[in-house]
């Protein structure tokens, strides 16, 4: 089945399609209702609905770049279209899973099964670099998951030791209620809690766990970074703010808050830091999602309305920008052959409308007005500063300048210039396609939530910080 | 008066019965490698040949050369009196005996080291540095076992803990008691020089050990050599059996009970020994230098032993 | 007392201590094979202990995880193990950073740890001491051997072993997750290993060898 590479791109087309639109139905559904269950192991809730609609966007413009994308991809084992699409839909059906999985057993089978179905996406061109990279973030993520395993079966002892029926005492919403009878057993609570942020801390790639996460980033056919910049790091953000609201309604929010904010400016400033010295532009961009991915925990942990809206707000803006990015970088390496930034002079004159969408998502991403990032941004910083919480402020708004520097000088290295490529024989040029529709939304998207959030964005928003308070 | 008897005839047991013990393990080696091998009877034979030999002695060699074999014997002989065999006593017995048993196996390997370096030999002086290193590495893990067992039982003398031991449960193994088996299993290997630390068999300069030190050696001084080796062999599998397996020895003083300790005991023995046959002859020898690493495994289990003791103290 | 119910009893009360054992030699251990056969017997001892747990409890269920365990981790995974490690043809040794005497001394360290450990939530759990310190141990040796072991398929063990600790961890505390979740669980795992057995074909064609420590392209 499948032969041909354009008979296995348009099924994978079609299926995104129904697949966006059945996401479209559920996150509808969800948010008359508020809340939905399917059976023992499914349930969703407003925050469900709103990192279903962020995946829905985001999956269906990595499908629509790869399609194009995928073209030059040699056909070797566990290396074809056919593979790629096949392991891409298990991918995205893995991390929908994560979402609606109401038990949270199963959530860890799930959100193992994310590494699982990944990890061969992440070696799909077989190199050294790719293959290294792979075994990495398969190994690297495994272990962290066993730990968060570990952590999730603590929560099942505190919750069967507190009374609940063993059936129940796995399910987050069963947990989230249980409330003051968890209260019992801080000790537990907490060590489960530490090991949980440790083993999904590690799919966020929240440093020091982020070993393998620039690494798996910088090796993936680009789309494949986009997905896992874009969706899997949420989903592993996803798991932990379950998890935070259960230990913040049984022994208050101040612990789990407290180690949110601690990892998440730690992250931010290593990320920033070593944003500096990076040589290789994919390289770059994966230090940015750990950076992103701590301000995103920061504000979690600074929690009030605006924190977690703002968070929220910035998972979502994130995935956008981070998706441009990535799809411009593929573009790079695709024409160019290398994403090595010192190869890249003059990168402007080749690939003019790459070079202007990645300029376009240099500062979406460093949190510049008119993009989505500066409201988020700005909405997590309001919310420390009307905590005086002077030190995540203060890490936060150090790093975002050093970022900002960082990237810039990169970037202003990269695209002006005269070109050394123009010297080689091959000539290359933008190739306008489906690639630039994808970058083209992202771009619209960002500019869009820059200026104002739609309403039914915002209303989804609003219902996922209530499920939160 | 019967019990005191006893306590010599177990004693005169490990000290006789000991070249026929070496003889059997031989026999079995070779039966294992399917030769027809020598008979169990060849090292009273070999012991009786050494004792009707002239001695020869090199002429720069001074008082203790002559001596040493002599006091390693003497040495080794008394540590045999202060194991229990047929029954939880010994011929002599001390609290805290358990120190004494190990310095008297450190004094007679001290002058067999001191016998060899007087000797003049290169082969004497490179046999003995090896052997001090050995000793000095295996005499840690086995104070540390024997300590092990003393603080479980709350007494420090040998025939005490096999009668503790033998009160208790047999299917309750401790812990503290397989760590310390295993690190004791170890430390038995290097102590009485057998594969994978030492070969007894080989004269192989670069890897013998204790055969370095004896090369000066002939008739009867040499005989005695053998004769403590021998011993000392019979001495660490009994102290195995007498503080990890003591079920079986007769708790009264009547024939048949001694008859059937007797019988278990031989059977213990026939187990160890078929063990350490079937290991000489499918391991290799270890590098020297890998024999420190051999024994620092003993002497981590054996620390671990001890430590064990006070967590799973009930 | 029955003779069912006696063994169940020791084999519950003996069961941490195999458990040490098994822990203590891999971490001499210099052959992979050595590990596999050694984990192949800490996974019986497991299965064993599900048994006798299941017998005590009168639980139904734990007669399926049981037969999962020992089909899976007993046979299944050392099989396969020792299946690639003949296709792999490449050396055996583990590639220990650290020698088989330090190890020991480490893991003798780990152990203590454990138990140190094991006594800080003794209050809120209600499980023996020693067999929730085994539990910790065998975790603490998996991420051990992870760290000081540089071929792949030690790694993969490390990770095996690991699992094992948190499987045990559960089972005392709790008596085992709902069976449908621990199903799956297994089967990650199984995955996941499967995963890793390509990775470690195209690790020796990359590379030449199986030495992961020397994976040193990406840095940075």
């Amino acid at each position: 089945m499948f032969k041909s590479r354009r008979a296995a791109t348009s099924f994978a087309l079609g299926a995104g399609i129904l697949e966006v639109l059945a996401l479209a139905l559920a996150v509808w559904r969800i948010s008359r209702t508020s809340s939905l269950e399917l059976g023992k192991y499914l349930r969703a809730d407003s925050l469900t609905a709103f990192f279903l609609v962020n995946l829905g966007a985001v999956f269906f413009l990595v499908l629509l770049y790869s399609t194009s994308y995928i073209r030059h991809i040699p056909a070797g084992r566990f290396s074809s279209p056919r593979w790629f699409y096949s392991l891409l839909f298990l991918f995205l059906f893995s991390i929908i899973a994560v979402y609606l999985a109401g038990n949270l057993g199963f959530l860890w089978i799930m959100m193992e099964a994310t590494t699982l179905a990944s990890a061969l996406l992440v070696g799909f061109y077989n190199t050294e670099g790719a293959v290294e990279a792979g075994w990495k973030y398969l190994i690297v993520c495994t272990v962290g998951l066993a730990f968060a395993l570990f952590g999730t079966i603590v929560f099942y002892v505190a919750a069967v030791h507190a009374g609940l029926q063993p059936e129940m005492a796995l399910q987050w919403y069963a947990l989230a209620h249980a409330g003051k009878m968890l209260a019992n057993s801080p000790a537990l609570l907490k060590l489960g809690f530490i090991f949980l942020l440790v083993g999904y801390g590690t799919k966020i790639g929240l440093v020091p766990m982020h070993s393998w996460l620039p690494d798996a980033h910088a090796e993936a056919p680009s789309p494949v970074s986009a997905m896992l910049s874009a969706a899997l790091l949420n989903c592993a953000v996803y798991a932990l703010i379950r998890y935070d609201a259960i230990t913040s309604n049984a022994i208050g929010a101040t612990f789990s808050h407290r180690l949110f904010i601690f990892f998440g400016a730690a992250s931010v400033f290593v990320a920033g830091l070593l944003m500096i010295v990076q040589k290789d532009l994919k390289r770059l961009l994966a230090y940015s999602s750990v950076e992103h991915m701590g301000i995103i925990a920061t504000g979690l942990g600074l929690g009030g309305f605006f924190g977690i809206y703002g968070a929220l707000l910035h998972t979502f803006t994130h995935s956008m920008a981070k998706s441009l990015l990535f799809f411009g970088a593929g573009q790079v390496r695709e024409m160019v052959g290398t994403s090595k930034i010192s190869m890249l002079k003059g990168l402007a004159r080749q690939l003019p409308w790459t070079s202007a969408a990645l300029v376009v998502g240099l500062i979406a991403i460093v949190g510049l007005p008119p993009f989505g990032l500066f409201v988020s941004e700005f909405s997590i910083l309001r919310e420390a500063f009307s905590q005086r919480h002077w030190l995540a402020a203060l890490v936060l708004l150090t790093t975002l300048s050093i970022v900002f520097a960082a990237m810039t000088f990169h970037f202003l290295k990269v695209l002006p210039g005269s070109s050394q490529m123009a010297e080689s024989k091959t000539a290359v040029s933008d190739r306008k396609g489906p690639e630039f529709v994808a970058m083209g939304i992202c771009v619209a998207v960002l500019i869009t939530l820059g200026l104002s959030i739609p309403a039914p964005l915002n209303y989804l928003l609003k219902a996922a910080v209530a499920v939160l308070q | 008066m019967m019990g005191f008897v006893i306590n010599i005839v177990q004693m005169l047991l490990l000290v006789l019965a000991a070249p026929l013990l070496r003889g059997i393990i031989s026999k079995l080696k070779a039966w294992i490698q399917k030769r027809q091998g020598a008979s169990v009877w060849r090292p009273y034979a070999n012991l009786w040949k050494l004792f009707h030999k002239e001695e020869l002695v090199p002429n720069t060699a001074t008082l203790i050369f002559r001596s040493a074999p002599v006091v390693a014997f003497a040495a080794t002989v008394v540590a045999a009196a202060f194991l229990p065999v047929l029954h939880p006593a010994a011929f002599l017995t001390l609290d805290g005996d358990i120190f004494l048993f190990v310095y008297l196996l450190a004094i007679g390997r001290f002058a067999m080291s001191l016998g060899a370096l007087d000797g003049g030999s290169s082969f004497g002086g490179m046999g003995s540095s090896r052997e001090a290193l050995v000793a000095a590495l295996a005499e840690a893990p086995l104070f540390l076992v024997l300590t092990a067992l003393a603080i479980l039982a709350r007494t420090g003398s040998l025939s005490e803990i096999a009668a503790w031991t033998i009160r208790q449960n047999f299917f309750d193994v401790s812990t503290v008691h397989l760590l310390a088996l295993a690190a004791l299993a170890i430390v038995a290997v290097a102590e009485t020089g057998r594969i994978p630390v030492d070969n007894p068999t080989t004269h192989l300069e670069l890897t013998m050990i204790h055969e370095a030190m004896v090369l000066e050696y002939s008739g009867p001084s040499l005989a005695l050599i053998e004769w403590s080796q021998a011993i000392k062999l019979n001495l660490l599998a009994t102290l195995m059996i007498g503080l990890f397996a003591p079920w079986g020895m007769s708790l009264t003083v009547t024939p048949l009970g001694l008859a059937a300790a007797l019988g278990t005991y031989a059977l213990k023995l026939a187990c160890l020994v078929i063990g350490l046959a079937v290991v000489e002859s499918s391991v290799a020898k270890l590098r020297m230098y890998a024999v420190p690493d051999f024994l620092r495994v003993a002497s981590a289990l054996a620390i671990l032993a001890v430590i064990f003791t006070a967590i799973t103290k009930r | 007392m029955g003779l069912f119910e006696l063994a169940a009893a020791k084999m519950l009360s003996s069961a941490a201590m195999l458990l040490f054992g098994t822990v203590l030699l891999m971490a001499t251990a210099k052959r992979i094979s050595t590990c596999v056969y050694l984990f192949a017997c800490q996974s019986a001892i497991l299965t064993a202990e599900v048994v006798a747990a299941g017998y005590v409890q009168h639980m139904r269920e734990a007669y399926i995880i049981a037969g999962m365990v020992l089909l899976v981790k007993v046979f299944a995974i050392p099989f396969a193990l020792l299946w690639l490690m003949k296709k792999l043809r490449t050396a055996h040794d583990v590639g220990a950073s650290l020698s088989p005497g330090y190890s020991v001394f480490v893991m003798s360290g780990l152990i203590i740890l454990s138990f140190a450990a094991v006594r800080l939530y003794l209050i809120e759990l209600h499980a023996t001491e020693v067999i929730l310190a085994a539990a910790v141990a065998l975790i603490l040796n998996g991420a051990f051997l992870m760290v000081t072991r540089s071929k792949a398929l030690m790694l993969m063990m490390g990770l095996l072993v690991l699992e094992n600790g948190i499987f045990l961890a559960a089972l005392v505390t709790t008596f085992g997750m709902p069976l449908i979740i621990e199903i799956g669980i297994v089967f990650d795992l199984l995955i996941g290993l499967f995963l890793m057995g390509i990775f470690v074909f195209r690790i020796r064609d990359t590379f030449d060898h199986l030495d992961v420590s020397r994976l040193r392209g990406l840095r940075g």
